[in-house]
């Protein structure tokens, strides 16, 4: 699985069964990241759903995302729920701006499909 | 953080990389003067996520000078960040932004309203652009009051923190 590197951001992607484990750096801050991440996500979900392993997303690095990244992550949480493969996301607790914005998310949650975790 | 007085006021150029230069500025100033870094993390948030608004619905067609601006300042507890550009007299953007604000005034609090726009995101086919996801997110997560007003083809959007 490669990584993806998009202005500021970078995700490392890390081929590590018992999951694809995604590692996001930097800064999540272009105008349009969806024209980048979203043919990145579904690669990941296409290679995830071939080896039957869930994907786990750590933000716990990431400094900054706006909100059209967070758009693009509501996607995936809905592509993946329907492709039936499970999505972690994984973040700093300790970063206010971080349980702020996942804590919200958690009203995706509603099965074993998504799970959010602080680290 | 304590209490403060301060003002800056700047005509940026309509760039994106701009953006991010003044999402940062923001924030290492005030790190460099409160202590508070989540507090700053905040304030360097909302003022991207309104630069962001004001550089994508713009109007920058007619003018010479394509700038907005950005105004950040402080008064005792208060925090305002404003950022004013200039609106198309045919474009819907700032009546979209003036109903987003009365959307979320109909929520008893900013975390229903924010996900309830999650929800509305995820309940689209595919990327709802303009979405106004950016404005919800100030007032939750940015613990901010929101206001804007339309005059002579120029929107402003305010944010307004207690600290």
């Amino acid at each position: 699985m490669q990584g993806l590197t998009v202005g500021d951001l970078r995700i490392e992607a890390l081929d590590a069964p018992p999951a694809v484990q995604l590692l996001w750096k930097g800064k999540s801050n272009e105008r349009h990241p969806g024209e980048a991440l979203a043919p990145y996500f579904r690669e990941v979900l296409a290679a995830a759903g071939t080896r039957n392993l869930p994907v786990e997303l750590h933000f716990e690095k990431l400094e900054h995302f706006n909100s059209s990244t967070i758009t693009s992550i509501i996607q995936l949480i809905q592509d993946s729920r329907a492709r039936s493969i499970k999505l972690v996301l994984v973040y700093d607790q300790a970063l206010k701006w971080q349980k702020l914005s996942f804590d919200a998310l958690r009203v995706f949650a509603k099965d074993e499909l998504l799970e959010l975790r602080s680290a | 953080m304590g209490n403060f007085n301060f003002s800056i006021d700047l005509p940026v150029r309509s760039e994106w990389a701009n953006v991010d230069l003044l999402r940062t500025s923001v924030q290492n100033c005030f790190t460099a003067i409160f202590s508070d870094i989540e507090g700053c993390h905040s304030l360097a948030m909302v003022t991207g996520e309104l630069i962001e608004n004001a550089i994508k619905y713009g109007d920058w067609t007619a003018s010479d000078e394509q700038r907005f601006r950005l105004r950040v300042w402080g008064e005792g507890r208060s925090a305002h960040i404003s950022v004013e550009n200039p609106v198309r007299s045919s474009d819907t953007n700032a009546e979209e932004v003036m109903k987003t604000l009365g959307w979320m005034r109909s929520f008893p609090s900013a975390i229903e309203a924010y996900r309830a726009k999650l929800l509305e995101i995820a309940a689209a086919d595919r990327d709802p652009g303009n979405s106004k996801l950016g404005l919800v997110r100030i007032a939750y997560e940015g613990n901010c009051l929101l206001s804007a007003a339309l005059d002579r083809g120029v929107l402003r959007v305010q944010a307004e923190l207690t600290v």
